[in-house]
């Protein structure tokens, strides 16, 4: 019940960056970047994420929220505000006040692969942010049923038939992966979007699709017990927990799409409060909770900073926009 | 089958630290259903920080019972107040409101709690006797099989309600139309969304449901004023009749089985079974006039299926490690940041867990019976507020439901829109019902048929084809067809009568 009393508190006043000041009576007033800087942290940091409660952005949120707030010796309320696969919660991050009180959980795809899909006003530009740290990679893994017998992408190719590859929806790196794969490979297929990983995997697991790229720690289970075989991983490396399934780049095809998640700050925050974000959240890194956690989800670490997840993923869809140019590759169809 | 683990598993429930996590479990999800729009999905992953310093299967046990504990309570609101918290109590508040107006709420909630009972306990002995058998049959559900449902599941909706067939296609019209506003899953094209990035998603079900039902409902109420007042209707009893509980037992029992076989499918198996188990009690009733005037079968059969969906749910998580809704996503990653994985060795991996948690949904359902029978009388005692007082209570808790869902003001503004749309229909004699179910199962009408004729290059016999899609369109062309024939037979058999008698 209280919770419900805190956040009536947040409707009365309005829009989007007040969820952070309800819980610690208003802050509303804007000051100025020293002021800011000097206070940090003044009241909750709040974290939201533009996904819904569960998912792998989710857990990821919540398990540094704990490290981070214990560093900050403030809380560190966790919303979610799902939406557009991220980008609600990215609006509204970029209209909230820079003084490092607001941060957000980003999701690469949404910067990198999702403008491909969409109308122009509605991609989100990572540069429209300050990033604080990068936080780590998950990787998309192409399963087929074990049933089918395929383990290379040359058994793709000799299926003889076109082949339905399930994607987790528009604008995923699953559906970015596969189209230039398929595309790449020269093997024929249909795309079947599906909402989500889960829903995907199961088609594979039905037989209702043929090949399925997923992430990776959703098809582990399956590809534990056998009932699905990885042909290839679609990262730069070899994934450290799947050691001994090539990537597409290793099969000859250059493929390279990851899934990748950084902390994001308004605009203009102050360098200090970046630095000291930062600080904290290297700190939440150290801690085992926080490693044995990436090790049970199969995550990677990607801790580097701020400057270095803009350029990497600047890089990604410029790549990825001259890929999908070369190759005709329409990710949203109806743009 | 070796059952000595699952003996191991009561063994498991039934030390204490796990009957109190049990019991935290069920109440807080009662909770919860009772206060609408703060879903279980979102609960389970508030409390998610708690569990990681239990053992895994204790923290397993306490978000199970939220899940089911959210069923129980999610129909008390829907009784009282005509306010579904989740899609799958729509079909309660048909009966269950008009019970309550008649001052039977006693016996609504009464025959709710016995038949959420006893379909989850039929559910649970199912699940522990077919888990690994019916699993199987979870994965033959493909896109082609989920798009003649979603039909059938909507042709049933014209049946669903009281008022006239025509205005009620209307409704079911509208709530399609609805389903397919936002940013198109196969082409990422913007439908009906106007720039609106809140859009995008299309238009969530809770604000529907709370703005037409709940706010349309006090609107309407409001108007009444200047006539006579209405009195708090008297409450007859706290529990049901001997009668009644004879009444509904057939309703229970078919629920049961509906829940159970439909709730193992992956996606809006619960929503379905619940509609399911409406709409086939009431086809088969012999005096179908009296369904959405309270009939106490059409609380008892939905309310019976929804808690043996809820319950069977378990079993592509437990079994295969496929999250089958929302909730089990979340206990998904509750066992992921427990170093579990759940996914097809689970049962072998980990006995003492799957059978701890499925053994516990025993004592957990039991705890819920207990709970609820002597909470139901302080429950209707919200019906005797007077009406000037609860209606801006409901508004609010309305409101405030609304915006806990997705922390959107938005949806606040929908509800309100939804509302006055819901006030004009009650006005006109138009139902709500057949538009929100239509809208619910709209848009996985839509993805399904959709996904399914990519599967088949376009070409629609695929449906007739696949053996269980085979079965669900033979099923779908009785439901049209049977009652026309029926018209027809009677004819027949009249104009041989006259005939004789000529």
């Amino acid at each position: 019940m209280t919770t419900t009393f805190r956040r009536l508190g947040a409707v009365s006043a309005t829009a989007g960056l007040v969820l952070l000041t309800a819980a610690c009576g208003g802050n509303l007033g804007s000051k100025s970047a020293e002021e800011a800087a000097e206070n940090f942290p003044d009241g909750p940091v709040t974290l939201t994420i533009g996904q819904d409660p569960g998912g792998s952005t989710d857990l990821i949120g919540r398990a540094l929220a704990g490290p981070v707030s214990d560093d900050l010796g403030v809380s560190m309320p966790v919303v979610n505000r799902p939406g557009a696969n991220g980008a609600l919660a990215a609006k509204e991050l970029e209209s909230a006040e820079a003084d490092g009180q607001s941060l957000m959980v980003i999701n690469m795809s949404l910067a990198a692969i999702t403008p491909l899909a969409v109308s122009e006003d509605q991609a989100v530009d990572v540069n429209d942010f300050e990033i604080v740290t990068g936080i780590s990679t998950d990787d998309y893994v192409l399963v087929t049923n074990a049933d089918n017998g395929w383990s290379t992408i040359d058994d793709l190719k000799n299926a003889g038939k076109t082949l339905s590859y399930a994607t987790t929806g528009v604008g995923t790196g699953s559906q970015l992966s596969s189209e230039l794969l398929f595309k790449l490979a020269e093997i024929p297929g249909k795309a079947v979007p599906f909402d989500g990983g889960a829903p995907a995997l199961t088609a594979v697991l039905g037989n209702q699709a043929d090949v399925a790229s997923v992430q990776l720690g959703e098809a582990m289970p399956q590809i534990e017990a056998g009932k699905v075989t990885p042909i290839v991983t679609f990262a730069k490396e070899r994934n450290q927990y799947l050691d001994d399934v090539p990537t597409a780049v290793e099969s000859g095809y250059e493929v390279e799409v990851q899934q990748a998640r950084a902390i994001a700050a308004p605009k203009g925050t102050p360098q200090e409060i970046l630095d000291e974000l930062k600080a904290a959240f290297d700190a939440a890194f150290e801690t085992q909770a926080y490693q044995d956690f990436n090790t049970d989800n199969l995550l990677t670490p990607n801790e580097v900073s701020g400057d270095e997840v803009v350029e990497q993923w600047t890089t990604a869809l410029d790549r990825y926009r001259e890929l999908t140019e070369e190759y005709d590759i329409d990710l949203g169809g109806g743009q | 089958m070796d059952y000595s683990s699952v003996i191991q598993g009561f063994s498991v429930v039934l030390q204490p630290e796990n009957l109190l996590y049990c019991f935290i479990g069920v109440l807080v999800g009662m909770l919860v259903g009772v206060l609408p729009g703060l879903g279980p999905a979102a609960t389970v992953a508030i409390l998610l920080p708690i569990t990681l310093n239990v053992e895994p299967v204790t923290a397993i046990i306490m978000l199970a019972g939220i899940f089911y504990g959210a069923q129980y309570g999610g129909t008390i609101t829907s009784v009282l107040l005509r306010l579904p918290g989740e899609a799958s109590s729509v079909v309660t508040v048909f009966d269950g409101y008009a019970m309550a107006r008649d001052g039977r709420a006693g016996s609504a909630l009464g025959i709710a709690a016995i038949g959420s009972f006893v379909g989850g306990t039929v559910s649970i002995v199912a699940l522990t006797f077919f888990a690994p058998f019916v699993a199987r049959f979870a994965l033959d559900f493909g896109p082609p099989e989920y798009a003649v449902l979603a039909l059938l599941g909507i042709l049933l909706v014209a049946s669903v309600g009281s008022g006239s067939r025509l205005k009620a296609l209307v409704a079911a019209g509208l709530g399609l139309l609805l389903a397919t506003v936002g940013r198109d899953g196969f082409t990422g094209a913007e439908r009906f969304t106007f720039d609106s990035l809140a859009l995008t998603d299309g238009i969530d079900f809770v604000p529907i449901a709370m703005g037409l039902f709940g706010l349309g409902e006090i609107l309407y109420n409001l108007e009444d004023r200047s006539g006579r007042a209405t009195a708090p209707p008297k409450m007859v009893r706290a529990l049901p009749s001997k009668d009644e509980v004879k009444q509904s037992s057939g309703a229970i029992g078919r629920g049961s089985v509906i829940g159970f076989l439909l709730g193992i499918l992956p996606g809006g198996g619960a929503v379905l079974s619940s509609m399911a188990a409406y709409a086939y009690e009431k086809k088969r009733s012999k005096h179908p006039e009296r369904f959405g005037q309270g009939a106490i079968e059409g609380v008892a059969a939905p309310e019976t299926a929804n808690n043996a969906a809820a319950t069977s749910s378990f079993i592509p998580l437990l079994t295969l490690g496929i999250p089958a809704n929302a909730t089990i996503a979340v206990i998904f990653g509750a066992l992921l940041i427990q170093g579990v994985t759940p996914g097809p060795q689970l049962i072998t991996e980990h006995p003492d867990l799957f059978w701890g948690v499925v053994n516990s949904m025993y004592v957990g359902n039991i705890l819920l019976l207990i709970m609820s029978i002597p909470l139901i009388g302080i429950f209707v005692r919200i019906l005797r507020v007077r009406g000037t007082i609860l209606a801006p209570i409901t508004v609010l808790i309305t409101l405030i439901g609304a915006y806990t869902v997705a922390n959107s003001v938005f949806d606040i503004m929908l509800v309100c829109v939804f509302g006055a749309l819901g006030y004009l229909m009650k006005k006109f004699g138009f139902e709500p019902g057949p538009l929100v179910l239509a809208f619910v199962l709209g848009s996985l009408l839509e993805s399904a048929l959709r996904r399914s004729l990519i599967l088949f290059d376009g070409d629609p016999s695929g449906f007739v084809t696949r053996p269980i899609s085979g079965v669900l369109v033979l099923a779908l062309v009785i439901v049209v067809a049977a009652p026309a024939l029926r018209a027809l037979m009677t004819r027949r058999q009249n104009r041989a009568k006259n005939e004789e008698l000529v």
